[in-house]
């Protein structure tokens, strides 16, 4: 499931650099079928970097690299029995 | 006494802890990422310490806050020196610091001994080195083992062999980024190394950074007439190329394990800054073109070591592999090839040492008096803490404060549930704060340790929930359940919640339905979504309309097909409009609509449709309920029935009636008296559902042991919220769990051969008349009671579809039952 996962994020990143919105909506429903399956996808393209935060797998630019500006990975989680799990770790590039 | 049954391997780029128990190994994972290994690597910054994947992320931009590979420099007097640290730290220092991050992976148990692997390589120094940092991790007991026999063990283990005689084995170990290879000796299931040799600084990272370098840049360049490329990356003076550095290694990386399935791959590149999108090719040649000069300085040791112990090849019996690389093909088919021993690969290479040393654990008795395991918090230690924070929030993070009462001087960390979130290890005061980040809509759990100053836990409180977005805290409650009107059967509608009574407005969500039946152009059919306010328990009509759309077949562009999907987005405001976007995706026909409480609509057609449904219903209680002479519960089901009648005319002769307000009256009467109807009946049945979800549970249950384990799965799922579906006094909803339950039951019995068992003894025993042949039936029967005697399953299946050909009348499917024509046209 990870992998269609990447492949589906990968679809939605081209479509959205080169701005073909009329894929939104069947994008919402694939969205909303995975979280119906019990998958929580998280892009945090251009949220700033939290050293704590370890579902993500950092590279970092410099040392005072602050903003996420590339995001090669989503970072999943799956819900399970006691609540979410983080089963793939997002990779960023940090600058 | 029991045994050690902790096997841990101390790697120098990766370290991993298992447990042996009942003959089965179990690998814990980091409960930080979830992970199966550690990378080797500490970093401390502005007072945070962090061990693992965060420390490995500042490898290249902090190295001097940053200590890797600290594993090679063991028993040195080698020292690091770290800011605002009393002391320089040492590689036993480091060490014991990774290996009390494993020990946490096992909480809440707390091993007191352990199995600690090294390498061939280490002399009697570096081994007590191991050995103390060992005890400074909180180990009582600490054995050692040497990783080629870890890996020996592995393997011998998995497969149960039963060596007799002398064997040799080469364990090749070609892990990140580290080589070493070993001549192991087994006698009589009595393992020792004769000798090794390696090379530190050879690893499966340097064949990223090849792939990069050799074959990926040189393509690139062709492609955008750039050039220096990789020597560009390396040196850092332009920030667009190293950011594609990152990109590319991480991109070289995933090829390469494509490249291990596959002979073919290709990576995609965005590169804004030259304009350039690119399509890469890769192939499995190429990977091994610069593979190849890395693999021969591999094999050169290892001939090297052969040569010098006077073995040749052949005096060698198997080679166990070690270390991720060794996934890759060519190392695999070369190392066969060329030394003409087969190649073992049974065990997962990355996990082959910390397996075997769990066997070794678990076979190796605990020295020490055995301590009763001590539980991770000691209550005449502990200290008196305080902890402050919001359990329900909107925002993307929190505030949690801890306030430490007794006096205490340690460090603090704070770790989420999900993976997601580890402060590291920080020095804590008496009062501490950290912002922390919620995951959305979920509830997030924390848990807080606090440690003294050799960092072992002494206080523990995984109490610490926040829910985020599912609660809320600001703004107004719903009043009522907000539900829309879907068919459920023909003939029958229920009402499926979007909003439940005291969410907190506003609201959005959106739902995709499928239609249940076929309205064609131009034609007088219609699609009909009706949105109620009131109790999602009750019945439709006794809930109130607040949200209706008609589309008739005369709005269509074109024939709206049975099983078309249909998207539903609601929206209700802080003032209580509602929104109802509705999207046909296959006609590209959208609606919106908005509907406020001034504004009421009344369909009476609808509303006649709505009392008659009630009064069949009320008919069908009314037998049901004969038998128990019960009559002051007839009557009053009959006085109701008798008012629905008058209602039921009154709104077919009021459809003409378009300028009085009647139908407002009539509307809200129908609400009032199927409200009476629903109340004088909805426990009872209510009642009646809960028995049947019970039935179906239980023989559900008494068939789960041939379920897969996916299905198994889905059952957990299915009954997850059990307990709040039981007792949501909604008839409905336990009837959908309940369906739940009969669509997984018969997903498992589909794939049994008792089914056709099953179903041949019903054909068996239907009259003879209900075929169109009976000498043929006879025939039939007769061949499947021997085909049931030898247990010839496919013969009595093609029997079993025999026998239903033959039928007059045949018996519904479920899909048959399933795809009724409703009276919506939603479902």
């Amino acid at each position: 499931m990870e992998a269609l996962i990447n492949q589906f994020f990968e679809i939605e990143k081209k479509s959205l650099e080169h701005q073909l919105p009329h894929f939104e909506r069947n994008f919402n429903r694939i969205h909303h079928e995975f979280t119906e399956m019990g998958y929580k996808i998280v892009n945090p393209l251009g949220q700033p970097y939290d050293e704590r935060d370890t579902a993500l797998e950092a590279n970092l630019m410099h040392p005072g690299a602050k903003k996420i500006t590339k995001v090669l990975k989503p970072i999943i989680y799956r819900e399970e029995a006691n609540g979410y799990v983080l089963i793939q770790k997002g990779v960023v590039i940090v600058e | 006494m029991s045994n050690i049954n902790f096997g841990i391997d101390l790697g120098t780029t990766n370290s991993a802890i298992a447990r042996y128990e009942n003959g089965k190994i179990t690998l814990y994972k980091n409960p930080v990422g979830f992970k199966d290994t550690l990378p080797s690597v500490v970093s401390f910054r502005k007072g945070r310490i962090q061990i693992g994947d965060k420390a490995r992320e500042l490898m290249l931009t902090q190295s001097d806050n940053v200590f890797a590979s600290f594993k090679r420099k063991m028993g040195s007097d080698s020292t690091f020196t770290v800011p605002d640290w009393e002391k320089p730290l040492t590689p036993v220092d480091l060490s014991s610091m990774v290996l009390k991050e494993l020990v946490n992976f096992t909480q809440p148990e707390q091993p007191k001994a352990a199995v600690i692997t090294i390498p061939a390589s280490f002399d009697t120094i570096q081994t007590n080195a191991t050995k103390k940092a060992g005890y400074l991790a909180g180990f009582d007991e600490v054995v050692l083992l040497q990783e080629p026999i870890a890996a020996c063990l592995a393997y011998s283990n998995s497969q149960s062999l039963d060596l007799t005689e002398v064997q040799h084995w080469l364990v090749y170990d070609f892990g990140g980024g580290t080589f070493d290879v070993a001549l192991v000796r087994i006698d009589h299931r009595e393992l020792k190394v004769l000798d090794h040799k390696g090379n530190n600084f050879l690893g499966g990272v340097d064949l990223d950074n090849l792939l990069v370098e050799k074959i990926i840049c040189p393509k690139i360049e062709q492609a955008t007439g750039q050039t220096q490329l990789w020597r560009r990356m390396l040196s850092g003076e332009e920030a667009d190329c190293k950011k594609l550095y990152f990109e590319l290694l991480f991109k070289a990386e995933e090829a390469k394990k494509e490249l291990s399935i596959k002979t073919q791959t290709a990576i995609e590149l965005d590169i804004p800054f030259w304009d350039a999108f690119l399509d890469i090719d890769l192939s499995r040649v190429e990977l091994e073109s610069v593979l190849r000069d890395k693999f021969e300085e591999s094999y050169q040791l290892t001939e090297g070591l052969l040569s010098d112990n006077a073995m040749p090849f052949s005096a060698i019996n198997r080679i166990i592999l070690v270390g991720g690389t060794t996934y890759i093909p060519y190392i695999r088919e070369q190392l066969g090839l060329r030394s003409g021993i087969p190649v073992d690969t049974h065990v997962d290479p990355t996990t082959a040492v910390v397996i075997g040393a769990a066997y070794y654990a678990g076979a190796k008795p605990m020295e020490r008096k055995e301590v009763t395991a001590a539980p991770s918090t000691t209550p005449q230690n502990e200290p008196a803490v305080e902890i402050v924070f919001e359990p329900h929030s909107k925002d993307a993070e929190e505030l949690i404060a801890v306030l430490i009462q007794s006096p205490f001087q340690g460090f603090y960390r704070l770790t989420r549930a999900d993976g997601g979130f580890d402060t590291g290890v920080l020095r804590a005061s008496s009062k501490i704060t950290e912002f922390v980040p919620l995951l959305e809509k979920a509830t997030n759990q924390f848990t807080l340790y606090l440690l003294d100053e050799h960092q072992n836990i002494v206080y523990q409180n995984t109490s610490i929930a926040i829910t985020n977005g599912l609660y809320n805290i600001m703004g107004q409650p719903l009043p009522n359940d907000i539900c829309l009107e879907v068919d459920e059967e023909a003939g029958k509608t229920f009402m499926e919640r979007i909003f439940k009574k005291n969410d907190i407005l506003p609201l959005k969500k959106t739902v995709y339905k499928t239609t249940s039946k076929n309205i064609l152009k131009n034609s007088d059919e219609k699609l009909i979504i009706n949105i109620v306010e009131g109790n999602a328990g009750g019945m439709i009509g006794s809930n109130l309309s607040i949200g209706y759309i008609e589309i008739t077949g005369k709005k269509l562009p074109m024939d709206l097909i049975k099983g078309m999907d249909i998207e539903l987005h609601f929206k209700i405001s802080e003032s209580r409009d509602l929104s109802v976007s509705v999207y046909i995706g296959a006609l590209d026909l959208e609606i919106n609509e908005v509907f406020n409480p001034h504004q009421r609509h009344v369909a009476l057609d609808k509303v006649a449709l709505e009392i008659n449904a009630v009064i069949q219903e009320i008919e069908t209680e009314m037998n049901d309920s004969e038998d128990e002479e019960n009559f002051t519960y007839l009557a009053q089901l009959k006085r109701i029935k008798d008012h629905l009648i008058v209602l039921h005319q009154e709104a077919l002769e009021g459809a003409f009636d378009q300028s009085t307000d009647r139908k407002y009256q009539l509307d809200e009467m129908k609400r009032l008296t199927i409200q009476a109807y629903d109340d004088l009946v909805r426990h009872k049945h209510v009642l009646l559902e809960i028995e049947e979800y019970n039935r179906t549970r239980e023989t559900l249950e008494s068939y789960l042991e041939v379920a897969t384990p996916k299905q198994k799965e889905e059952f957990e799922k299915i009954i997850r919220n059990e307990k709040e579906v039981l007792q949501s006094n909604n008839k409905y909803m336990i009837r959908q769990k309940t369906k739940a339950l009969d669509d997984l039951y018969d997903s498992i019995y589909m794939k049994q051969d008792q089914r056709f068992y099953n179903a041949f003894y019903y054909y068996r025993f239907l009259d003879e008349n209900e075929y169109t042949d009976t000498q043929k039936f006879m025939k039939l029967v007769a061949l499947g009671e021997t085909a049931i005697e030898r247990e010839n399953i496919p013969e009595l299946k093609a029997i079993c579809y025999q026998l239903w050909d033959l039928l007059r009348v045949k018996p519904k499917s479920r899909d048959e039952w399933e795809n009724f024509d409703g009276d919506l046209g939603l479902k």
